[in-house]
């Protein structure tokens, strides 16, 4: 029905009619050449509120950590922050040391990186009494996990 | 391995994972409230497909490393505690439950094994044994060599050769000065 009421009024006003029928903007995160690219903004946005619903489940961010780990990206603070937030909702502050361990390994060989989450996150991370993996020790190896 | 793909599918699967709809299917997102997933509890019992796993890709295994049911009763109450504010967490009280949900570290899959050593150990290992046995054959088994591989039969065949010019233009014949009868210098 949304697209006849399109199909018919877009001759004349294509910007006006919104296309947005969901409550989240229309927007591929694939970039095929039909169809819309996904700006970096978007991206953030879309992650963002990904682990700012209120009603996340652990299934739900367990995915939403590794699917986000999975991109040649480091996250941004927000959606680091949100993420810490979702896991304060789900009583799991493990989970919240490992997403700062997995951030960190992300950053890879650029250094400079995590130190700066870190400064970004500190009023979440003080907020919600998360610390960090250098904090608990967690950073050294303990000997007898190494194989 | 962490099989995402096991999972029994949703109906609106076509959705990208965060919920990011295409085109008009608004009523959808209903559906999703209801239930509301946990993390699977019989990790170590489901070993096929719900295994955990430690992974620098996958920072989030499928389940905890030590189940709900396998606390003790301290480590029971500690997670009690966990629901709480975690200004009440000591540093040791945070290591403790990391170490529940998670085996390894990311600095310890990281951390260096030496296995290398083991692997370079067990293959001269073999490959000593390998020659040992050669040896013995060689000693034992193998019959003599035939009398061309002899210096004497050799040098013979050399002044042969040369005698007969062979490869008189590039080759062994060509480097023999035959009015000084040695080689050429």
């Amino acid at each position: 029905m949304y697209r006849r009421v399109i199909s018919s009024v877009v001759s004349k006003t294509r910007t006006a009619i919104s296309l947005q029928a969901c409550s989240r903007p229309v927007v591929a995160s694939r970039s095929y050449s039909s169809k819309k690219e996904e700006t970096d903004e978007q991206f953030d946005a879309r992650w963002e509120a990904y682990f700012n619903r209120p009603e996340i489940d652990d299934w739900e961010l367990r995915r939403g950590l590794n699917e986000l780990h999975g991109h040649d990206l480091v996250p941004e603070p927000k959606i680091v922050a949100a993420a810490l937030k979702a896991c304060r909702r789900l009583n799991d502050s493990a989970m919240a040391v490992r997403v700062l361990e997995a951030v960190k390994d992300k950053a890879g060989s650029h250094k400079n990186i995590y130190p700066y989450m870190v400064q970004e996150l500190r009023p979440t991370l003080d907020e919600l009494s998360i610390n960090t993996p250098e904090e608990l020790g967690l950073d050294k190896p303990l000997e007898d996990k190494i194989m | 391995m962490i099989d995402h793909a096991s999972r029994t599918p949703f109906p609106y699967e076509h959705r990208d994972f965060t919920g990011n709809c295409e085109g008009s299917v608004m009523a959808v997102n209903m559906l999703r409230v209801t239930s509301r997933r946990f993390v699977a509890s019989a990790c170590q019992r489901s070993s096929s497909t719900l295994a955990y796993a430690d992974r620098l890709d996958y920072p989030a295994p499928p389940c905890r490393f030590v189940d709900d049911v396998d606390l003790s009763a301290d480590m029971q109450s500690l997670k009690a505690k966990e629901q709480g504010d975690w200004k009440s967490l000591s540093v040791d009280e945070k290591r403790a439950l990391y170490r529940l949900s998670f085996d390894k570290s990311y600095s310890e899959m990281r951390a260096p094994t030496g296995e290398w050593k083991y692997i370079i150990g067990g293959v001269f290992g073999l490959l000593s044994v390998a020659i040992f046995f050669y040896g013995l054959q060689k000693k034992f088994i193998a019959p003599p060599l035939p009398i061309t591989m002899t210096k004497e039969w050799q040098q013979d065949q050399m002044k042969y050769n040369i005698a007969i010019r062979n490869n008189p233009v590039t080759g062994l014949a060509s480097k023999w000065d035959y009015e000084k009868n040695d080689w050429k210098k």
